[in-house]
């Protein structure tokens, strides 16, 4: 009996606060409380180096967090004249604690996916990974503009990942045994052993700039791979009553251009290796 | 140091990798283990102090014929109280208490300084006082009934021969229970990141969050737990046996 009085006590705390809270008011000097893992490379790691970069992370004296979700907090921050505070928190604790009132924001590379959606809202995407291929620069697939151009080839891909899927999307390829890293990866397509292989652009540009025999082909609209917005997109999650806040981080984020965001990606790939 | 690594060893070094995530993340390792001692230390110390209260309630006696009508009533509730705080808290797990107290308390927005930590340990604290409760229970039950008996008939009431004759012997017999109780939470305090409370273990996964080499990374951390566990047991039993020689010779 006393157990189920608790119980209903807690129920009915959880159902008032709920109703109780005010919105989150977007004004010059408040505090901007994001949550992520950081624990997710490229999006947000920890560090124990402090540097221009790096955010220190909330109630833990000398770690620091970096990565893109940091960059892109630290601008929405500024853009808005927000105080930027950044917690780590478990992945399945992020949706919690943000419904807790613990944090304000989640930028922690999660996508908007339609169960997500039934808790939380989500701003405008703020990444969107575009898939590549990266061939030797003498081959005959540097001028393609399709990915049925690679009809017939033998591709490779990492294991485990997305771009393994997208392989057999290319008619009649030869879907090549996948490898657990890029080094294998691009050495495989240097030697001849692949003829390419699938990436996200900035993961190419990176591996591109280190290796001046290999190119990327990217693709326009159709032409390229089919993907669902699940598994490509990244964006802000806050609380169902935070409209103001939402249209807030909306508005930054509409003004970023996709060639800031791989530059940021690409920079945030580079630091952390 | 003598071998630094800059650059993070290649996939397969297995060695070479714990030494690169050790030189670049001590602090947020060590952070991390003091973290882990603390809520051991402040969970059990705690726990113990508040399980003498719990113990206390779940032993008063309600006797028929001397305690007036208020007595009876008051005492029946403290000793029910005290029994369901134990079968709750030891009936459920940690790391769904975790959940429900730290979000909770969280949404209801009243404490502006509730956070991790401090729910980790309050919830640890809880969690080792039901515990350390039956432990105590125990030590008290394993004192001869004779020792009451005697003390009674030597003038001292109920609470006077609780307090100076039962206790004492109580807890000297529960020590092992205690001490094993804080070798447990060293442990088992690894479910509270499910909270994101940044003990060792989800500061050594933080550590492992640049490159991914899981496997390195949670052995360091299987090598740290080791050490802690394996210390405090041998204190636990070097203080067991202290006490156990101080008594005899005192004795004879």
């Amino acid at each position: 009996m006393k157990k189920i009085f608790v119980v209903f006590a807690v129920l009915f705390a959880l159902g008032l606060s709920a109703c109780s809270q005010a919105s989150y008011e977007v004004r010059e000097g408040n505090t901007l409380t994001v949550g992520l893992e950081a624990a997710y490379a490229p999006y947000n790691w920890t560090t124990q180096q402090q540097n221009e970069f790096t955010v220190p992370l909330n109630g833990q004296s000398g770690a620091y967090v970096d990565g893109y979700d940091v960059v892109v907090a630290r601008h929405i921050a500024d853009e808005l004249g927000l105080e930027l505070v950044i917690k780590a928190i478990e992945w399945d604790g992020l949706i919690p604690a943000l419904q807790a009132g613990q944090i304000d924001v989640i930028i922690a590379g999660m996508s908007p996916t339609a169960e997500r959606k039934e808790t939380v809202n989500f701003s405008t995407e703020y990444y969107r990974a575009n898939q590549v291929m990266v061939v030797r620069t003498d081959s005959t697939y540097a001028d393609a503009t399709a990915i049925a151009d690679f009809s017939g080839s033998r591709v490779i891909a990492q294991l485990g990942t997305l771009q393994d899927d997208l392989i057999d999307q290319i008619p009649n390829v030869v879907h090549g045994t996948p490898l657990d890293s890029y080094n294998a990866i691009t050495q495989a397509v240097r030697s001849g052993e692949a003829d390419a292989f699938i990436a996200e652009l900035p993961v190419a540009v990176s591996i591109t700039q280190s290796n001046s025999d290999l190119t990327y082909v990217e693709f326009e609209g159709t032409n390229g791979f089919t993907v669902s917005e699940e598994d490509v997109t990244t964006a802000v999650a806050v609380r169902k009553r935070d409209n103001a806040l939402l249209e807030a981080i909306d508005s930054v984020l509409v003004e970023l251009s996709s060639e800031t965001k791989d530059a940021w990606m690409l920079a945030a790939l580079s630091r952390q290796n | 140091m003598a071998f630094i690594l800059a650059t993070l060893p290649p996939q397969g070094d297995f060695i070479g990798t714990m030494i690169y995530l050790v030189e670049n993340y001590y602090q947020i390792i060590l952070y991390g283990l003091g973290v882990t001692i603390l809520l051991s230390v402040v969970g059990t110390l705690g726990g113990f102090l508040l399980a003498m209260g719990v113990t206390q309630a779940r032993l008063v006696e309600i006797d028929q014929k001397r305690d007036g009508p208020w007595q009876k009533i008051y005492k029946a509730t403290f000793k029910r109280m005290a029994v369901t705080y134990v079968t709750v808290f030891r009936g459920t797990p940690m790391i769904v208490q975790a959940m429900i107290i730290y979000y909770g308390v969280a949404s209801l927005g009243i404490f502006p300084w509730w956070s991790p930590l401090p729910a980790g340990l309050l919830i640890v604290t809880i969690n080792t006082t039901a515990y350390i409760s039956e432990v105590l229970r125990g030590g008290v039950s394993s004192v001869d009934p004779g020792q009451m008996e005697a003390a009674r008939t030597l003038g001292l009431n109920r609470r006077q021969a609780m307090r100076h004759i039962v206790w004492p012997q109580a807890v000297k017999n529960a020590l092992p229970g205690i001490g094993n109780e804080f070798v447990v939470n060293l442990k088992d305090t690894a479910v509270l990141s499910v909270i994101s409370v940044v003990d060792l273990f989800y500061s050594v996964r933080q550590s492992a969050s640049t490159n991914y080499r899981y496997i390195e990374a949670f052995m360091i951390a299987a090598i740290l737990y080791l050490i802690l566990t394996f210390v405090s047991s041998k204190v636990v039993d070097y203080l067991t046996k202290k006490l156990d020689t101080t008594s005899e010779v005192s004795q004879s």
